[in-house]
């Protein structure tokens, strides 16, 4: 009996909200917020570092010496990686991952999931290449603590994209199962 | 009674507006750097993307909650460029571009304009949701 009625009336659900869905609407809001934070976190880590050697001066007590190292292209790569693979992973259909909802076309749920693995590999890929980056580029020259920090900000960068992509998702989902439990 | 009260709350948010907007006027001017001014900028620009995509999206068949792709970039957008306000004076002075007094006035001047918008909105709301 209540089947057909949520699906023919929709607006009784906007009228009259449930404390759970009012709920279920703050966390993927406060999900979708937080994501946007951490995104621009992660931008920001790794632009302090940038900035930060392009304004790096020699020591002060040895004014001969310059910086031995500089933050290059090379440490732009994993953070364009991650980057291209949020937008994978954000841009695909969820539903069409999922292929439980009788598409017909099963060519298309193979291709939504090899997006989806291409995009995910792009992130864990950014990640690896950071790690990567600040134990050959970093570590290994043993450099001072202040050098370092740009390869830990760059890892740090990464992180916090995965995280941001993954809060994401999660949000999203949350609210296509509210929605899900609403229409059954 | 209610219509003093809007009054008096749109005074004080005003006042609050005004004493924001002057601590990063002075954080820039106190060190003859113009950079922290782009902090104002920044706020002011931060609620824009919500306001402009809350209403997309929104047909008939989708309520409240569902919440749409572009209501969602919209927020994306707006939480993306709150934490740049909030980053861009401490990279400047992580970096020595600007110094750390200003730094710290600029992000409270900063704060307070976008806390004054944000009251602002949150008060017209209350008051559009009594006739609903």
């Amino acid at each position: 009996m209540s089947l057909p009625r949520s699906n023919y009336d929709p607006r009784r659900v906007c009228l009259n909200p449930f404390p759970n869905f009012t709920l279920g609407k703050h966390r993927r809001a406060i999900g979708i917020y937080l994501a946007g934070g951490l995104f621009a976190l992660a931008n920001w880590t790794f632009l302090d570092a940038a900035i930060l050697s392009a304004h790096a001066h020699s020591p002060y007590d040895e004014p001969q010496i310059p910086p031995p190292v500089h933050v290059a292209f090379v440490d732009w790569v994993p953070g364009i990686c991650s980057l291209l693979g949020m937008i994978i992973v954000n841009l695909i259909d969820k539903d069409r991952v999922r292929g439980e909802e009788g598409f017909g076309d099963s060519r298309a749920v193979w291709r939504a999931r090899l997006f989806l693995f291409i995009g995910f590999a792009l992130m864990a890929g950014g990640l690896a290449g950071s790690v990567a980056l600040l134990v050959l580029k970093y570590i290994l020259h043993e450099y001072p603590d202040q050098y370092t920090y740009y390869g830990y900000a760059n890892v740090s960068q990464n992180v916090a994209l995965m995280l941001s992509a993954i809060v994401l998702w999660i949000s999203q989902s949350v609210g296509s199962e509210y929605e899900y439990n609403l229409s059954i | 009674m209610a219509w003093h009260a809007g009054i008096k709350t749109v005074i004080l948010l005003s006042f609050v507006l005004a004493v924001g907007f002057l601590m990063i006027i002075l954080s820039c001017a106190l060190f003859a750097n113009w950079l922290p001014l782009l902090v104002a900028l920044i706020f002011v620009l931060a609620p824009l993307p919500n306001a402009v995509f809350s209403h997309c999206g929104a047909d008939d068949f989708s309520t409240d909650y569902e919440g749409s792709g572009p209501a969602d970039l919209g927020r994306f957008i707006t939480s993306t460029i709150v934490v740049t306000g909030f980053a861009l004076p401490l990279v400047l002075a992580h970096s020595e571009v600007i110094k750390p007094a200003a730094c710290g006035m600029s992000i409270v001047g900063g704060s307070l304009v976008y806390g004054t918008i944000l009251a602002y909105t949150a008060a017209f709301k209350q008051e559009d949701s009594e006739y609903d």
